[in-house]
């Protein structure tokens, strides 16, 4: 076998030596990936936004509004949810496509055994970004890791070039007859996610399809013929037999990856191994850098100035790390003294990440073993500069004459910081008695619902605010002002925790976070669940006497309405367990820390990043979801709706919520609140917008007591009730809904609209309903 | 195939951007890129710096670009530009911008000065000073200030192609429909003709402009466990007027009526309202104005203000800080 073919070549000068015509372009990972999909033209995409791996998702909607490809896209309610989507589909016997990141990887982790071990074959693009916590967007290499015992097959692209590659040699790897297992294309988040370079595509997506084939499945969901059950409950003595059958299909992969590339290197003119070497002729190295990636070229350039003063140094990248190419490995590092192994995550205490282990591994039986250090670099995004890469280099050239290495791992790029510096106080902590001004009174009526007192705005500037200025979010968001108003409405101490979302990421980057009380994070989709342990510790330890008995807090949950798709399991959960605390949605309309993406409460027809409007396409395809009806019907001592645009309503439910949460239990509030950005609306029109919301009947003002609904503001009987098109028309996000084309649409939303309102007022003047 | 001017010493030619989100910077980016691999047959790369912040936080966006018959071999970031590009002259107070401008480079602002008053401002050591009011182009043509400055960096380079860049804004903001593309190539026209210009000699002996390292003052030898944040509440030593674009709101004591609306308005937290006592004599919560350090001029407060106390002006009619009442806390 050839060891040496992936010589680091010109792709500018190979553009002509496949078969196949080829476009040169300028794009990213990302979009690179989203080409390759559209040429390939799978059944379906089951996905679900996550920074850096969301613009996959978006760029393909994209051409799908354009009408440029046919592949379903459906919106999961999680990663979890999602990965489920597609597992489904491939049961289906479709051809499927999937992309995450990070946590969403680990989100959806269980699914991916199910997935290869039922033996599904699908292709994953795991853009690299770093585990939370704490919670970072940026690359390293913590999420792939956790894939490689996955039985998965994992195909590592270095750029732009080889995502769209990858992409589709990993569809016709992965079916192959002997090998039906699925497929990571994994590649660097924002590096290779973002980075546009100069790349070739294929001018014909027949030259593409034709060599992938229709996809095959013998064993599927849709034959009634010939049914089967798939998945069946299996131990002793079967389960081992499965797992024997993964490990010959991962043999099979392993003969069968150089074909596929030999395949792919005819049409294309570029080519694949299992490794790539630096030089290409590894004879005369006796210095080795392992790195994987996007610092992979950075690495050769350092290699390439070290040889050029005559210094016997090499690197070697990894291109497929399953099946781990162990007898390449070995071959490669036979005659190398001092080998430097990169990790862009760490296997705490284990001497390295896991590159380091497995190649340890890989190498225990060469007779003539390097010297091996290991060194993690970064991580959380940080970038590995020439002159760090140059450092590597010689780091690996320095061990050649010696029997043992100084320091066999470490860090690069950690800093110990400055032991002279104090971390001072920004601000005092907020009093007691400053927090409780005694401005709002809130009392129990006899028939059990609560009565509010005393909401002045005027007076209420009095109440500190618990959120300083400084954070980063928009001009003009919703959000902060939203909050100010509610926590006006809150007596005494608070803790808040913020699931994640724009309002976190914005308040709480490090090292400065704009929170003056007590705040904790926690991801997209256990905010609920984890403020429930907090607020049930606090109720414990008061029990036990290991508090102050004076010691009186408020638990708010903050969090977007994509918080409440993915968490809304956890916070039912919470809801119905019926913990004393407070769950406040900013309800924006949109996954807006990630770039407008569709929530499930965009209305139908609007338009996000991932519902584009074209002509095969008008926006979101499927109605928008009422969480204040879904929490009202988990019987809850108390919901609520409000807007900025109505501060006293707003904080007069405020202050019933903290009434309610310190005597029944669990309250669900719904706040409507106004992206500037991504609604494509002035700065300045909250308060407008807001009101036409309302106004239109689509976000009533409302609130349920123990089960008796009260609406606070009826347009209809004020008189101030315009049509469902005024509001949808002064907003770029919904303006389309307004042409005549798009009436059908309109009508929908509108009857809609106007069906839940009915119920609603039926509600309202029915207390058993 | 088009040649590069001058090359560091791994053969790159490279731009770096300073700039705030929203500005476009990215984009002016790509299109500079894409003018020069598509149109110009050179090799190129363009990324930027941002993560998940919002409008209105400080971004870098890079261009490098290198001969067509190669691949480019470096991915990081731009450290010695030979073009360097400050969007909005408060990024000095935030970053160091300047850091590692090569020996008499090139350095585009964004400003009303003189060339040499922009040399003392950035503090530069000398080079090809380049003013323009990108600010007016924006207004008058309602475009953003990326294609403008997309016409000051073709200008000044000496070799990109005005009319590859065109094709590039052409094919880039084409969806946006034919005025929009009319109106930033004509922005872009005008900044390649309305720029000042000054040569200042670059000093005997210095090479490039030190590149700034900044130490981390929190580290794992005295970082808190765990990532918490033990002085929260710091974000009140950030100035993020720089989000705001051209506008700002003014409060006149004389109309206003206290009356609390403003406050409950404002993302951003910058009304001060302190107990005192009202023209009648009568006690209560007093409006004492706004803190323009945390104003980022979305005007919601305009718009909510009952009484017209707040209006809409513009910045560079006030002089902030004198109009400005800062925060206590």
């Amino acid at each position: 076998m050839n060891l040496f073919p992936g010589k680091v070549k010109n792709m500018a000068l190979t553009k002509t030596k496949g078969k196949c015509e080829q476009t040169v372009y300028l794009e990213s990972g990302n979009e690179m990936a989203a080409l390759a999909l559209k040429h390939v033209n799978p059944h379906i995409m089951g996905y679900y936004p996550i920074t850096p791996s969301t613009q996959v998702a978006e760029t393909l909607d994209a051409f799908k509004a354009a009408g440029e490809h046919d592949v379903q896209m459906i919106p999961g309610d999680g990663e979890h949810g999602a990965a489920g989507i597609c597992y489904g589909a491939t049961v289906g016997a479709a051809r499927v496509a999937n992309t995450t990141s990070a946590n969403g990887l680990l989100y959806s982790l269980e699914q991916l055994p199910v997935q290869s071990g039922t033996r599904y074959p699908m292709v994953l693009n795991l853009v690299n970004r770093s585990v939370s916590g704490p919670l970072s967007i940026k690359c390293d290499h913590s999420d792939l890791m956790f894939t490689l015992n996955t039985g998965w097959l994992i195909l590592i692209a270095e750029g732009p070039q080889e995502v769209y590659d990858f992409n589709i040699i990993a569809f016709k790897l992965g079916e192959l007859e002997d090998v039906r297992l699925p497929v990571i294309v994994s590649f660097d988040g924002f590096f290779t996610s973002h980075q546009k370079r100069r790349v070739y595509y294929f001018s014909n997506v027949d030259d593409v399809r034709s060599w992938i084939g229709d996809v095959k499945t013998p064993i599927h969901a849709l034959d009634p013929e010939h049914p089967a059950t798939i998945g069946p409950y299996m131990n002793e003595p079967d389960l081992i037999n499965n797992k024997k059958q993964m490990s010959m299909a991962f043999d099979n992969a392993y003969h069968r990856v150089p074909e596929v590339f030999k395949e792919f290197a005819e049409m294309s003119g570029r080519k694949y191994d299992f490794l790539k070497t630096y030089p290409e002729d590894f004879s005369d190295v006796e210095a080795a850098v392992w790195v994987m990636g996007s610092p992979s070229e950075t690495m050769i350039f350092a290699a390439k100035k070290a040889r050029e003063e005559g210094k016997k140094v090499g690197v070697v990248i990894p291109k497929v790390l399953r099946p781990w190419p162990v007898n390449e490995i070995r071959e490669t590092f036979k005659n190398i003294k001092s080998l430097v192994v990169t990790d862009r995550q760490d296997s705490f205490n284990f001497m390295g990440g896991n590159m380091t282990t497995e190649i340890k591994s890989a190498i225990f039986e060469n007779e003539n073993r390097p010297l091996v250090q290991s060194r993690v670099y970064g991580i959380g995004g940080k970038d590995l500069s020439l002159d760090e890469c140059k450092e590597i280099v010689e780091l690996a050239l320095s061990s050649t004459q010696k029997k043992t290495v100084d320091v066999p791992y470490d860090y690069i790029g950690a800093e110990p910081g400055d032991l002279e510096y104090k971390i001072e106080p920004a601000v005092e902590p907020l009093k007691e008695e400053d927090l409780k001004p005694g401005i709002i009174k809130v009392e129990q009526k006899e028939d059990g619902t609560l009565d509010v007192k005393g909401v002045n705005l005027r007076k209420l500037t009095e109440m500190p605010n618990r959120i300083m200025p400084g954070h980063g979010a928009c001009p003009g968001c919703g959000i902060f002002s939203t909050l100010n108003q509610f926590l006006k409405g809150i007596e005494g101490h608070v803790v808040v925790l913020f699931a994640t979302g724009c309002a976190m990421v914005v308040s709480t980057g490090y090292p400065q976070s704009a929170h003056r009380s007590t705040y904790i994070h926690n991801l997209f989709q256990n905010g609920a669940a984890t403020l429930s342990g907090v607020v049930e510790a606090y109720h414990e330890k008061m029990r036990r006497g290991e508090l102050d008995p004076n010691l009186d807090l408020t638990f708010v949950m903050v969090a977007g309405d994509g918080s409440n798709d993915i968490g809304q399991g956890p916070t039912i959960g919470a809801a119905i367990r019926n913990h004393n605390m407070i769950v406040l949605e900013y309800d924006n309309e949109g996954y807006m820390n990630t770039g407008n993406q569709l929530s499930f409460a965009v209305p139908k027809g609007f338009s996000s990043s991932t519902s584009h409007v074209g002509p095969a396409q008008v926006g979101k395809q499927f109605g928008h979801k009422d969480n204040a009806q879904i929490f009202s019907a988990c019987n809850i001592p108390y919901v609520f709706t409000a807007t900025e645009a109505n501060p006293i309503d707003l904080i007069k439910k405020a202050a019933k919520a903290q009434w309610y949460a310190k005597n029944d239990g669990f309250v669900f509030g719904k706040l409507l609140s106004t992206c500037t950005l991504n609604w494509r609306v002035p700065f300045n029109e909250a308060k407008e917008l807001m009101q036409k919301a309302v106004d239109c009947n689509f976000f009533p003002l409302y609130e349920v007591e123990h089960g008796i609904t009260t609406i606070n503001y009826d347009p209809e009987a004020r008189k101030k009730k315009i049509s469902v098109k005024d509001w949808v028309g002064s907003m770029g996000r919904s303006r389309h809904l307004v042409k005549p084309e798009n009436e059908a649409i309109l009508n929908e939303l509108t009857n809609e609209v106007d069906r839940r309102w009915h119920c609603l007022k039926a509600k309202a003047e029915n207390p058993l309903l | 195939m088009s040649a590069l001017p001058i090359k560091n010493e791994n053969g790159y030619f490279e731009i770096r951007m300073e700039a705030i989100g929203g500005m476009g910077a990215n984009l002016a980016g790509k299109m500079l890129a894409e003018a020069a691999v598509i149109h110009m047959d050179l090799n190129g790369t363009t990324f930027s710096s941002y993560g998940s912040e919002k409008t209105g936080t400080p971004l870098k966006a890079f261009v490098r670009l290198g001969p067509g018959d190669e691949e480019i071999a470096i991915g990081g970031p731009v450290v010695n530009p030979h073009i360097l590009v400050i969007f909005h002259t408060i990024l000095r107070d935030i970053l160091p911008v300047t850091s590692g401008l090569i020996k008499d480079g090139i350095v585009i602002v964004n400003s009303t000065m003189t060339p040499a008053e922009a040399k003392e401002f950035f503090d530069l050591p000398g080079g090809h000073i380049y003013v323009l009011d990108c600010d007016k182009i924006v207004i008058e043509e309602k475009v953003k200030i990326n294609t403008v400055m997309m016409g000051a960096i073709t200008k000044v380079s000496n070799f990109i192609e005005p009319d590859a860049v065109r094709k590039a804004i052409t094919k880039g903001l084409g969806k946006f429909g034919d005025k929009i593309v009319q109106a930033n190539i004509k922005a872009f026209e005008r900044a390649m003709n309305e720029m000042q210009y000054e040569h200042f000699d670059w000093p005997e002996g210095m090479d490039e402009i030190p590149i700034a390292k900044v130490t981390q003052k929190i580290g794992y030898m005295n970082a808190p466990l765990g990532g918490a944040i033990l002085n929260p509440g710091n974000t009140i030593d950030r100035d993020v007027s720089g989000s705001r674009a051209g506008w700002i709101p003014v409060w006149h004591e004389d109309k206003c009526t206290h009356c609390g609306i403003c406050e409950t308005a404002c993302p951003d937290l910058c009304f001060t309202f302190e107990k005192g006592v009202d023209k009648n004599g009568k006690e209560g919560m007093m409006n004492r104005g706004i803190d323009y350090q945390y104003c980022k001029g979305c005007l919601k407060c305009v718009s909510v203000c009952p009484v017209d106390a707040l209006t809409k002006e513009k910045e560079a009619d006030f002089d902030v800080d004198k109009i400005r009442r800062a925060k206590t806390f």
